[in-house]
Formats: structure tokens, C-alpha cells, sequence
């Protein structure tokens, strides 16, 4: 799990107090939990649980894009929205890579319309795995992020917009729309490079990834925090790694498939970031590429299993979310995949959570 | 020709609020219409987000998406829009393909000068169809077209959107279709439309406007058909310059505006939906500015045979 080190027997839960990152105006117990659903769970599932998400105190619900799937993610994510009504949404994430950037500031617009204000989009590169199958190229991915950012904001204010890269191409476009409400934009990213471009021009990032990654990771996005020519107050770190309730020993399972597929995703600068050797990641990328998440899960080692995800009892697992709030993180992603009956696991997740806040 | 049954549906730009929207697509059902289409294109807000907005706030009615283009849409995220549609509101939803406005699709960097783009759109289609089934799911896919060759690809979809109202233009256009099309195909016009009670200088001249682009985006080939080419030419260089379309408008002279736009006082529109109906037309998309405010969608359900 990911912060799996703090439970080990007769040591405290708290994090040690001395990161560097944690500012003295940082409000105390103030970390929110979300709740994490994929584009490839049935809607009806979905509905289910963003329903059950609204009644709670959960604070957003994140919807991730499954490329392999036979749903569109702003068309989930609209009837998420129009399914509550108190609760904040986000796509986490979409990448430019996959539509025409007008088309995401048009459909984040029309969502922002539906929420009224409560939509969050995440914008990212895209899973490598993914990328790689739809034969798209990553290169050059701080360039992708910024001009995909700034030109999101551009056709938002309405500007008449002309700009020409190799990624994107506008010429004399313009929205006919009204954005009406703002749109905040969370980057979903992972090398040091695109963190501080989070931090520089994103309104709040999405990390994703192992434990020691993290405080490199907050680091990172700081240094574009510093570089902003206005400061920053509403900046939001929020943290999205596999959580599983474990009822019984045998429901690791869940967490070593999650915690096989982040691997299989996770860059090389990542891992070196995470001081976890590429030789004991090669052989779970490559049986997951050749046998699929099962037999690859079975190659997650304990170690790498606590280093990735979170895991344990309810109680268990809302403190170790909870324990984030060290690292200036403001909110928790839980889940997926939550445990062997989601909505059950989700349940019990929720009362924990309020039993420690 | 056996006279059809037409429906009757309202085209929607999605540029208003979504919350506008939603409340012409209510009225919409409540006058009794059968179909609303939400249009899609880059300057727009995004058509199935509207699309569920409004299946969200109303019972029965069909809803359009379209026309949507797989030059901007993958056959992926089409055919999802779809089975999330489906999957939450039930089957109320069906598709318009087509290449789209190439003037706004050139605009975001999308290149409308494929060879065979018409192949582009057919092999999309079939993807769709392909995705659909495979979740379980089925669909009406109309292919929007004007030209002979977007027509004679038509043949493979469920029916044909034509994008003109002229009767003369529209059974050129089914003649060409109908002898090589399915038994249970369907013809529809989707068009700029005003049907008026009471005349709004308003709504004529957006009415203009909105012909004007049709006009101007439709293939050489049928503008030579009907004789309309050498008189566009001036509105041609003008808009291919860069002019909007606001001012390319005044060159583009009425007559021609009145092939491709349904504009009639009320009391007339019967009788010519009776003509669309005996050249074999069963679908009817009263285009923009048709959906301007609920008074003139009002006066259109008004003045529709049997509501």
C-alpha cells in the first residue's frame, strides 16, 4: 500500500513531520476523499456508485478514461452530472492526443454548463499502453500539455484563436458559446518536467504512482508553483493510486492486478524517480503485455504491492489517505478497484472516513 | 411514388445554453414534434452532452445526433456516445454521419480534401455499426449529403438527410437514389427553415445566413446541376478569402437561397410538405432558425398537419 511503511507493527501511523513542503498557513485536517470510477464500468454501476458518492461526504467523483472501451467519456461524465447534483465531477484524465482540441473545449464547456461550475477537467498525456495502441506519439509531451492548456483557456475567454504546431492546428477559430462557468484544469502527469508545468499553469495536478514518487513528485510540481507570475492559493495536489479494502487475505488479488497494471504504465523516469529498479518492473510489463493482468499480477512482489497501493481495513486505509495531508495533498482519490464488492467497500470507506474526520 | 408518413423533428445549433436548449427541446415534445437533432460542429457546444441533457429532462421524444462527422469523431467515440446514451435513457437516440461543415472543420485543422472522403465516412459507419452491435445495441444511421457521390454512397446507411428543400432538387436527388436503396430506406430534407405566423426581419435574415452556408459548402457538382454555380461565384471568393459570413451573405442572390431553405408562411406549409410527401419524403428536420425562440418553434408545430 502506499503508505504501507507507517503500519508496519509498533510504528506510528504519521508520517514523519519533515517535509520541507509543508507551509505553516497549511490548514490542518482539511483533506478531502474522493471517489474513483472508470469509463469501462457499466453505467449503471457507475450511476450507482455517484449516486451513493452524492449522499456522502465525499467530495468529487473522478471519472477515468478507458481508451478500450465502448464509451465515451464525456458522454459518462455528462450523465454522472446530470445523475447529482451537490457532488464536484472530473474526467481523470483525457488526453489532447485523442480529439481535436476544440472538441475537448467544447465538450468541457457544455459539462461545465451541466454541473453549473462542478465539472474538473484532467488532462493528460495518456496511458503509454494505450497511446502505443492507438498508434499515437507521446514525444515531446510539455510542449503537448502547454499548448493543449493555453489553448483551452484561449477558446474559453472566447479569443479568436490561430495557432499552428505539430500537434494542434486552429485557424481563425472561435467559439460561437459562452464557456458561463469556469473550468478547472488538473494535469494527470508523472516526469518531473510536466509536474512543474502543472504547477506553472494548471489550476491542480493528479499524482499518480509509488510511495517515494510522491514527495519527488509535490517537489516537482512546487518548482512551477514558483515560476507562476501570480501566486497560487487555490492550487489543488490531489493524490489517485489503487485502494482496495482487504476483508480477507485472499482479496489481495484485486490490489495486485491494479497494482500490475500501474506498473505496466509506469515510465521509466517514474520508477527511477520511485528508486524501484527497471529489472523488477521488466518482467510484470512484459507477462502483462504477453498473458494479460493475472499472470502479471502474480509477479507483484509485497513490497511492490505496498509501494503502489493502498490496502487494509477500512479504518486502515482512511488513515493512510489521511496521512497524505503531510505532503500538502487536499484530496484522495479511493479507488478502484475499492474491494470485492465495490459498492459494499465503498460503504465501509465512507464510514471510516467520517469516524477519522 | 407511395406517399409516406413524414416525421417531424427540429434542428437545434448548439451554441445557446445548454439550459436554452433543454427548454426548446421540452417545448419541442410537448407541441408534439417526434425528433429533436442537436447539431454538432467545432464552434459548438458538444452534441452528445446536449443530447443527454435534454433525454435527461424529457419522456419520448426521438433525439438526433448529428450531423456528426468522422472526420472529427472517431468511429469509437461515436458509437460510445451512443451506448451511454442508450445504456442511460433507453433507445430514443439515432445518428446523422456526414462530412460536415468544411469551412469550421478546416478551421480546427481537420482536412476536408481527403481523397474519397465519401469512403472515410462509409468505412467509419460501418466501424459504428460493427461497435454497436457488438455491445448490443443497434442504431438508425442517416448519412447527411448533397452531391452524387455522398448520395450514391447513402445506400448503405438507413436514410439519406438531404440538405435542401427544393422539390425539384430533391427528387433529382431520390431518383438517383431509390433504385439502388433498401426496401425500408428513408428520405428526409434537413433544412434552414422559417415557417412563420407573423414575419420577423430577425429571423429572414438569419434564415439568410444560415441558407448561405449551406449554400456555399455544397459540392460543385450540384450547384452545376441546378445552375446555381456561376451565380455563387462572387460569394465563393469573397468567403474563401476569409470573409464571415455575415457579409459574404449579400451575394448570395434569393433564388438560390430558396433551393436550399424551407421559408413559407404557416398557412402554405402544408401544402408543401404534401409535395415532400409524395416525391417519398418520410422525414422532416426543420433547420436553424426555425428553433430561434419557442415562439417560432411554436408557430412551426402550429402549422403542421395533424398535431
Amino acid at each position: 500500500m502506499l503508505f504501507c511503511l507507517m503500519r508496519a507493527p509498533g510504528s506510528s501511523t504519521e508520517l514523519p513531520a519533515t517535509s520541507s513542503l509543508i507551509t505553516p498557513s497549511h490548514r490542518r485536517n482539511h483533506l478531502k476523499l474522493d471517489l474513483g470510477i472508470s469509463s469501462s464500468s457499466s453505467l449503471s454501476a457507475a450511476i450507482q456508485l455517484s449516486k451513493l458518492a452524492e449522499r456522502s461526504p465525499l467530495n468529487c467523483i473522478w471519472i477515468r478514461e478507458a481508451l478500450n472501451t465502448q464509451r465515451d467519456i464525456f458522454t459518462v461524465t455528462s450523465i454522472i452530472l446530470l445523475e447529482t447534483s451537490r457532488i464536484k465531477v472530473g474526467i481523470g484524465i483525457t488526453s489532447p492526443l485523442v480529439r481535436n482540441i476544440s472538441t475537448i473545449a467544447r465538450a468541457a464547456a457544455t459539462l461545465s454548463q451541466i454541473g453549473r461550475g462542478r465539472f474538473r477537467l484532467g488532462l493528460g498525456v495518456g496511458g503509454l499502453q494505450s497511446l502505443v495502441k492507438l498508434g499515437l506519439d507521446a514525444a515531446r509531451p510539455s510542449a503537448l500539455m502547454r499548448d493543449a492548456a493555453t489553448l483551452l483557456k484561449r477558446i474559453w475567454r472566447g479569443e479568436t484563436v490561430t495557432f499552428t504546431s505539430d500537434r494542434f492546428c486552429l485557424s481563425n477559430y472561435y467559439a460561437r458559446y459562452k464557456a458561463g462557468f469556469a473550468t478547472p484544469i488538473y494535469f494527470g502527469v508523472r516526469g518531473s518536467r510536466l509536474l512543474a508545468l502543472a504547477g506553472e499553469i494548471a489550476d491542480g495536478v493528479i499524482l499518480s504512482g509509488p510511495k517515494r514518487y510522491m514527495e519527488k513528485a509535490v517537489a516537482a510540481v512546487d518548482q512551477g508553483l514558483k515560476r507562476r507570475r501570480r501566486r497560487m492559493k487555490s492550487f489543488r495536489f490531489i493524490v489517485w493510486v489503487p485502494t482496495v479494502i482487504v476483508d480477507k487475505k485472499s482479496d489481495l488479488y484485486l490490489a495486485r492486478e491494479a497494482v500490475a497494471t500501474v506498473l505496466a504504465d509506469t515510465p521509466e523516469a517514474v520508477l527511477e524517480m520511485a528508486d524501484i529498479a527497471q529489472e523488477r518492473v521488466k518482467p510484470i510489463k512484459a507477462m502483462m503485455a504477453e498473458k494479460g493482468v493475472k499472470r502479471a499480477s502474480r509477479l507483484v512482489a509485497d513490497d511492490l504491492l505496498d509501494e503502489v497501493a493502498v490496502h487494509g481495513s477500512p479504518e486502515q486505509v482512511a488513515l493512510d489517505l489521511n496521512s497524505l495531508e503531510k505532503y500538502r495533498v487536499d484530496e484522495a482519490i479511493f479507488g478502484p478497484p475499492y474491494g470485492r464488492e465495490p459498492a459494499k467497500a465503498i460503504g465501509k470507506m465512507v464510514q471510516a472516513w467520517k469516524k477519522l474526520k | 411514388m407511395e406517399k409516406a408518413k413524414i416525421d417531424f423533428g427540429i434542428g437545434l445549433n448548439a451554441y445557446e445554453t445548454v439550459e436554452e436548449i433543454v427548454g426548446k427541446c421540452i417545448e419541442a415534445e410537448r407541441l408534439g414534434l417526434d425528433y429533436v437533432w442537436i447539431g454538432d460542429s467545432p464552434p459548438h457546444l458538444y452534441c452528445p452532452s446536449i443530447a443527454a441533457a435534454v433525454a435527461s429532462r424529457t419522456k419520448k421524444i426521438r433525439i438526433g445526433l448529428g450531423l456528426l462527422s468522422p472526420l472529427l469523431h472517431t468511429p469509437d467515440q461515436i458509437s460510445g456516445s451512443k451506448i451511454s446514451l442508450t445504456e442511460a435513457y433507453g433507445d430514443r437516440f439515432e445518428i446523422c454521419l456526414g462530412v460536415g461543415d468544411r469551412s469550421q472543420l478546416s478551421r480546427v485543422g481537420v482536412d476536408t480534401k481527403l481523397a474519397k472522403v465519401w469512403e472515410h465516412v462509409l468505412k467509419a459507419k460501418r466501424k459504428i455499426v460493427r461497435s454497436l452491435r457488438s455491445s448490443g445495441a443497434t442504431t438508425k444511421i442517416w448519412l447527411g449529403a448533397q452531391g452524387p457521390r455522398m448520395l450514391a454512397v447513402s445506400k448503405s446507411f438507413d436514410g439519406v438527410l438531404m440538405n435542401y428543400a427544393s422539390p425539384m432538387m430533391i427528387k433529382w436527388a431520390i431518383d438517383k437514389v431509390k433504385p439502388v436503396a433498401q426496401k425500408d430506406f428513408d428520405f428526409g430534407i434537413y433544412a434552414p427553415s422559417y415557417v412563420y405566423r407573423k414575419w420577423r426581419p430577425q429571423a429572414y435574415r438569419l434564415l439568410c445566413i444560415a441558407s448561405a452556408v449551406v449554400t456555399l459548402g455544397a459540392p460543385k457538382a450540384i450547384l452545376d446541376e441546378f445552375g446555381l454555380g456561376k451565380r455563387l461565384q462572387r460569394a465563393k471568393e469573397e468567403h474563401e478569402a476569409g470573409a464571415r459570413i455575415e457579409s459574404v451573405v449579400r451575394y448570395v442572390p434569393n433564388e438560390v437561397v430558396d433551393n436550399f431553405s424551407i421559408y413559407t408562411p404557416s398557412s402554405k406549409l402544408s401544402s408543401y410538405l404534401r409535395e415532400l410527401g409524395d416525391l417519398g419524403i418520410s422525414h422532416v428536420v426543420f433547420g436553424f432558425p426555425q428553433n430561434l425562440s419557442k415562439v417560432t418553434i411554436r408557430d412551426l408545430a402550429n402549422a403542421l398537419p395533424n398535431r
